[in-house]
């Protein structure tokens, strides 16, 4: 009875409440079903890295035991994070961080310079040089990776960090994010500095670099992510250990017989940190800013 | 990167300019502009020239006595001859066909949800973005436990939700799966991209427009057909035209979990490039197989180009 006397009893917008309400929990739902699947098997890897016994990480695997650890222990961690020694995987990592900063440090300077000239020199021909930089982004990169190995290893470069560094500090896709980034700020900046006398790098280096922290933050991580996770370029010009990044390294275990999980799931682990704390140093000013650069539609 | 230009703005034009200064400027400007143009030609350009060249020519990988000789097109003949080029070419079609429904409608759905105003939502873009940022070696390693057969997680949890009905999957030694496998990792791993340029394409339809709907009687169906979709129209063409070019360039996870097999089943245009380079040491031959990949490229991001302008966007 009181069943059926309740739609009446309901307003309009009561009823269209309790709608929503019901789509909001579908929504929760579903969200939670999603990170579920994302991040399992990212929460599985730490888990098994700190198991000791590397038959039993597979064996728990499939299980709930594969989320969880009855006695944790570092020592996988200790065991590769050594500099030398035949699994010295903080020897690797020192290398991918170093190949990090200086890739990144370079190519902020370099393509942010190039941008600012792009958006507001006085160069003639300067939106030929534009249009140059778009059409290059279309060339990937795998492309033309056969003539450049060809090229440095003739240059005596292969197997440093130079060339692991230097090929990708520019880049068209990073010169033509600031170029739109610096584009976008008012002309009122420019004059005024310009009318003070101020000369277009020192315009460039106290007034505009600093306004351009999302677009700084954006190019990191997106140079970080690319130069952090290069596999194919180095396995190409790398042939001993003494400028190899950790992911080639990691890829060793799979050349292996019997791979030794519990030390790649730790490696794997360890390979994380960096561009974890890069991404939620920058991450806040990175998602505002690729939204906004990203797609205009 | 859609790669609209804003238009250039317009420079402060001096009236009364000393011309050193201008010279100084002038100076100042090609030697900002200098490093990017140095590098970009350097190993940029250069390389991408040379890969024409060096398509035309017998060049091997290690330097020999003989001097290299100008072949033309035999290079290229002899791919279209190679099986297994074919082969290649077919395998990365099928992982695209099945990388952009699942890839692509997983970051939809995900960007449409979090576009709500959910608790935590800023949290969940975090989240979800944790594999775009992970080393594809180190997803190969969680993957590779996963696809373990016969005992591996997933066939663990197939085995128990079918009762042990469903025998365990060889999920990347069955020519049947392996391709598959590779597409399930990979849309695991790069989804997060998607997802926040999708997000951005939500947030660029003003609200306005829902309202105006909204008022017209339109149902949340309705306001979804009619206004999100056209808005994200150009969005739409950028994901699936990025998501095409890179399914293209498929190497790291098959070279890492598969090598190419079982029976060739994994085998990916680059991955063939680069074992005729390395492995069999024929530069020219690999070089010729690059500028096919090249062009390949280049008509899809051509098509993009087309289909943004009949968007009239």
């Amino acid at each position: 009875m009181s069943d059926l006397a309740i739609p009446t009893l309901q307003s309009e917008a009561q009823r269209e409440r309790s709608a929503i309400g019901s789509l909001r929990l579908v929504q929760t739902a579903c969200i939670l079903v999603i990170a579920l699947v994302i991040v399992s098997p990212l929460f599985m890897l730490l888990i098994a890295s700190l198991k000791d016994d590397r038959f039993q990480i597979l064996a728990d695997m499939g299980s709930f035991r594969a989320f969880w650890v009855s006695n944790p222990t570092l020592s996988n961690f200790a065991e590769v994070s050594n500099l030398s020694g035949e699994l010295a995987f903080g020897r690797y990592l020192l290398n991918s961080l170093f190949i990090l900063g200086c890739t990144v440090g370079a190519g902020l300077i370099v393509n942010s310079m190039a941008g600012f000239v792009l958006a507001w020199g006085t160069l003639r021909g300067r939106a030929v040089v534009l249009s140059l930089v778009i059409a290059l982004y279309v060339i990937p990169q795998e492309s033309i990776i056969m003539p450049l190995v060809i090229m440095m290893s003739r240059a005596g470069m292969t197997d440093t960090f130079a060339v692991q560094i230097v090929p990708w500090i520019a880049s068209p896709l990073y010169i033509f994010l600031f170029y739109q980034f610096f584009a976008q700020l008012p002309k009122e900046l420019f004059e005024a500095a310009e009318m003070d006398g101020a000369s277009v790098f020192r315009i460039y280096r106290s007034i505009f670099l600093p306004l351009s922290l999302p677009a700084l933050a954006t190019v990191s991580i997106l140079m970080g992510i690319e130069s952090w996770n290069q596999y194919l370029w180095p396995t190409l010009v790398t042939q001993t250990d003494h400028a190899r990044p950790i992911a080639v390294a990691i890829a060793t275990f799979f050349g292996q017989d019997s791979i030794y999980w519990d030390r790649a799931m730790a490696a794997s682990v360890l390979m994380m940190i960096p561009i974890l704390a890069l991404y939620l140093a920058f991450q806040r000013w990175f998602v505002s800013s690729f939204v906004g650069s990203a797609v205009k539609g | 990167m859609t790669l609209q230009q804003p238009a250039l703005p317009a420079t402060a034009v001096a009236t009364r300019p000393a011309r050193r200064r201008d010279r100084a400027r002038l100076y100042q400007e090609i030697g900002m502009l200098m490093p990017a143009v140095a590098l970009l030609t350097i190993f940029l350009v250069v390389p991408f020239l040379l890969s024409f060249w060096t398509a035309m020519t017998n060049q091997p990988l290690v330097p020999r006595p003989t001097p290299v000789r100008f072949i033309g097109l035999t290079n290229f003949l002899r791919v279209f001859k190679d099986d297994l080029f074919w082969t290649s070419l077919w395998n990365v079609s099928r992982f695209t066909f099945w990388i952009l429904p699942v890839q692509c409608g997983l970051a939809f759905a995900s960007a449409l949800l979090l576009h709500q105003k959910l608790p935590l939502r800023n949290f969940f873009r975090g989240l979800f973005f944790l594999p775009a940022i992970t080393s594809m070696v180190v997803v190969c390693v969680i993957w590779g436990t996963l696809f373990q057969y016969p005992t591996g997680p997933f066939n663990q949890v197939i085995g128990f939700l079918s009762g042990g009905r469903i025998q365990p999957i060889d999920w990347l030694g069955d020519p049947d799966w392996a391709m598959f496998s590779i597409v399930l990792l990979s849309a695991w791993q790069a989804y997060g991209f998607q997802m926040i340029v999708y997000l951005a394409g939500l947030q660029g339809i003003p609200d306005e427009l829902y309202d105006a709907a909204r008022i017209d009687g339109a149902n949340a169906f309705q306001r979804f057909w009619h206004v999100t979709m056209p808005g994200l129209r150009p969005t739409h063409v950028f994901v699936l035209v990025i998501t095409t070019i890179q399914a293209f360039k498929l190497y790291t996870q098959v070279a890492i979990l598969t090598q190419g097999g079982p029976r060739s089943s994994t085998e990916t245009v680059v991955h063939y490039m680069v074992r005729a380079g390395f492995e069999e040491q024929k530069l020219g031959y690999a070089s010729a197989v690059s500028v096919i990949l090249f062009l390949i490229v280049l008509v899809i991001a051509l098509v993009q180009r087309q289909l943004l302008r009949r968007f009239d966007v």
